[in-house]
C-alpha cells in the first residue's frame, strides 16, 4: 500500500501547486481590492465608509463556503454564464480575502500618521510620490506580517473549492483515496503536506515579524478554518 | 439583469431551515465550549515544567493550526473507521471542529496567562491563598480580561467554520443552501437566506459580547 502511495506522489506535488497557485490569485486579488476598500473606509465621504464597511462585515459573518455555493450554483442559473470551478473558488476566496486585507491595509494606513501625509505634500510630493516614498514603505512595514497569516488562511479555505469538485490538494487526496480502495494513507499524506507548506509560510511570517519588530498578531476572524 | 426575487417557492422548506439552524447552532456551542475546556488544558501543558508536556502541546497547535479544517474532518470521518473508530455525521463534524478549534482557544488562553506579571502568582502566595483560590479571585479575572475580545472572534470563527460539516453529511445551514437550491432552482434566494442566518447568528453574538463587555468592562474592548 505504501508503494501505491509513493507512485501518487507526483500527483500531489502537482495539486499542491495549484493549491498554492489558488490562493495565491485569491490573495493578490484580496490585496488589490482591499487595498481599494480599506481606502473607501478611511474616505471622508460618508455613503462611501458605510457601503465599505457593510461589504467587510457582510463577507465576515457568512462562511465562505456559502459564497463558493452561491457562485458555482448560482451565478450560472441567474446569469446563464458557465462557471469554472476556478473561477467560482478563486472567486469566493478573493472576495473573503478582500474583506479580511481590507481590514489589514486600513490598519497600516491608519498607523502612517497624519502628519506625514502633510509633510510629503508640503515638500511638493504628488500623490503617487507621497505613496511611493513615504507612506508606502511605512504601512508595508504593518501590513506585510499580517498578510502572512491571511495567505495561511486562504491556503487553508482553499481547500473548500474541492467540494465543488476542483481538483486541487483536497480533491486528489479524496480521489487517491477513492483509487486506492478507501486507505488511511492518501488522507494523512493530504495533511501532512498542508501543515508542511503552511507551518514553512508560518515560519517566514515569524521571521518578517521579527526583522520588522511589529508586535501586530492582529486578530482576525476565521482562526476556525 | 432580469432576475425576479421569488421567496415564495423555498417557504416550504423554511421548517427544514429551522431544523438546520438549530443544527448549525448546537454543533457551534457544543464545539466552543469543548475547545474552550481542551484549549485551557493545551495552555496549562505550554506552561509546564515538563518538556515532554510543552513539545506535546506546541505540536498539537501548530499541526492544528497549519491543517485545513475541511482535511481534519475528513480524516475523522472518512479515515478513523478505518482503525475501527466509527461515528455519526454530527459527532464526527464536532470532534473535528472541537479539535480544531482547541488549537486556536489554547493559544488564545496562553496569551492570556502570559499577560499576567509573574508578581501577581507570588503575591498571592504570600496572602495565603490556595493555588484554586489564587486562580479563581485573582489570575482567572485578569485573564478574562484578556481574552475577553479574541475569544468573541473565535467563537464567530468556530460558528463560520461550522458550515463545513455539511461537507461531512451533516444537515446545517449551508446544506440546506445546496439542497434547498439545487430542488428549487432559486439559488440566489437560497443563498441571501442561508447568508442572513449567519449574519444574524454572528451579529448576535457580537451584539452579546459588546452588551457583556460594557458590563464587564469600562472599555468593551470589540476589536476584530
Amino acid at each position: 500500500m505504501n508503494h501505491d502511495l509513493f507512485s501518487f506522489l507526483p500527483l500531489f506535488l502537482k495539486a499542491a501547486a495549484l493549491t498554492i497557485w489558488l490562493s495565491w490569485l485569491a490573495l493578490m486579488i484580496g490585496a488589490v481590492a482591499g487595498g481599494f476598500v480599506a481606502l473607501a473606509r478611511t474616505s471622508r465621504w460618508l455613503p462611501l465608509r458605510v457601503l465599505a464597511l457593510l461589504f467587510v462585515e457582510f463577507f465576515r459573518s457568512i462562511p465562505i463556503l456559502i459564497v463558493l455555493f452561491f457562485a458555482y450554483f448560482g451565478l450560472p442559473v441567474m446569469f446563464g454564464v458557465d462557471i469554472s470551478t476556478f473561477t467560482a473558488a478563486t472567486l469566493a476566496l478573493a472576495l473573503h480575502a478582500t474583506a479580511t486585507m481590507s481590514e489589514v491595509m486600513r490598519a497600516g494606513i491608519e498607523s502612517v500618521g497624519r502628519g506625514q501625509w502633510e509633510a510629503a505634500q508640503s515638500s511638493g510630493m504628488t500623490f503617487a510620490q507621497t505613496m511611493r516614498h513615504v507612506v508606502g514603505p511605512q504601512a508595508l512595514k504593518v501590513v506585510l506580517p499580517p498578510s502572512v497569516g491571511v495567505y495561511v488562511t486562504t491556503l487553508k479555505e482553499s481547500s473548500l473549492a474541492s467540494i465543488i469538485g476542483y481538483i486541487e490538494l483536497t480533491k486528489t487526496g479524496l480521489l487517491v483515496r477513492e483509487s486506492t480502495g478507501g486507505s488511511f494513507a492518501p488522507l494523512l499524506l493530504l495533511g501532512v503536506l498542508y501543515f508542511l507548506i503552511n507551518y514553512g509560510i508560518s515560519l517566514a511570517g515569524g521571521v518578517l515579524e521579527r526583522r520588522y519588530n511589529v508586535g501586530t498578531k492582529l486578530v482576525l476572524a476565521g482562526g476556525g478554518l | 439583469m432580469h432576475y425576479t426575487l421569488q421567496f415564495r417557492s423555498i417557504r416550504e422548506y423554511l421548517p427544514l431551515l429551522w431544523d438546520a439552524a438549530q443544527t448549525t447552532l448546537s454543533i457551534s456551542v457544543l464545539a466552543i465550549i469543548l475547545s474552550v475546556i481542551i484549549g485551557c488544558g493545551l495552555a496549562i501543558m505550554r506552561r509546564s515544567q515538563s518538556r515532554l508536556a510543552r513539545v506535546l502541546a506546541i505540536a498539537y497547535i501548530e499541526i492544528m493550526r497549519n491543517t485545513p479544517l475541511l482535511v481534519i474532518l475528513y480524516i475523522v470521518y472518512f479515515a478513523l473507521p478505518a482503525m475501527g473508530l466509527r461515528f455519526s455525521p454530527f459527532s464526527a463534524a464536532l470532534i473535528g471542529l472541537t479539535l480544531n478549534s482547541a488549537g486556536y482557544m489554547a493559544e488564545i488562553i496562553r496569551a492570556g496567562l502570559v499577560a499576567i506579571a509573574h508578581g501577581q502568582f507570588e503575591a498571592a502566595r504570600a496572602q495565603g491563598f490556595n493555588p484554586v483560590q489564587t486562580y479563581r479571585h485573582i489570575i482567572l479575572p485578569q485573564v478574562f480580561r484578556v481574552i475577553y475580545a479574541p475569544l468573541g472572534n473565535q467563537v464567530i470563527a468556530v460558528i463560520l467554520a461550522s458550515s463545513l460539516a455539511s461537507a461531512v453529511a451533516v444537515e446545517d445551514v449551508a446544506s440546506w443552501m445546496q439542497t434547498v437550491g439545487s430542488t428549487s432552482f432559486r439559488f440566489f434566494e437560497t443563498f441571501l437566506v442561508a447568508a442572513g442566518v449567519y449574519l444574524v447568528l454572528c451579529q448576535a453574538v457580537n451584539l452579546i459580547r459588546l452588551a457583556i463587555g460594557r458590563m464587564l468592562f469600562r472599555d468593551n474592548g470589540v476589536r476584530r
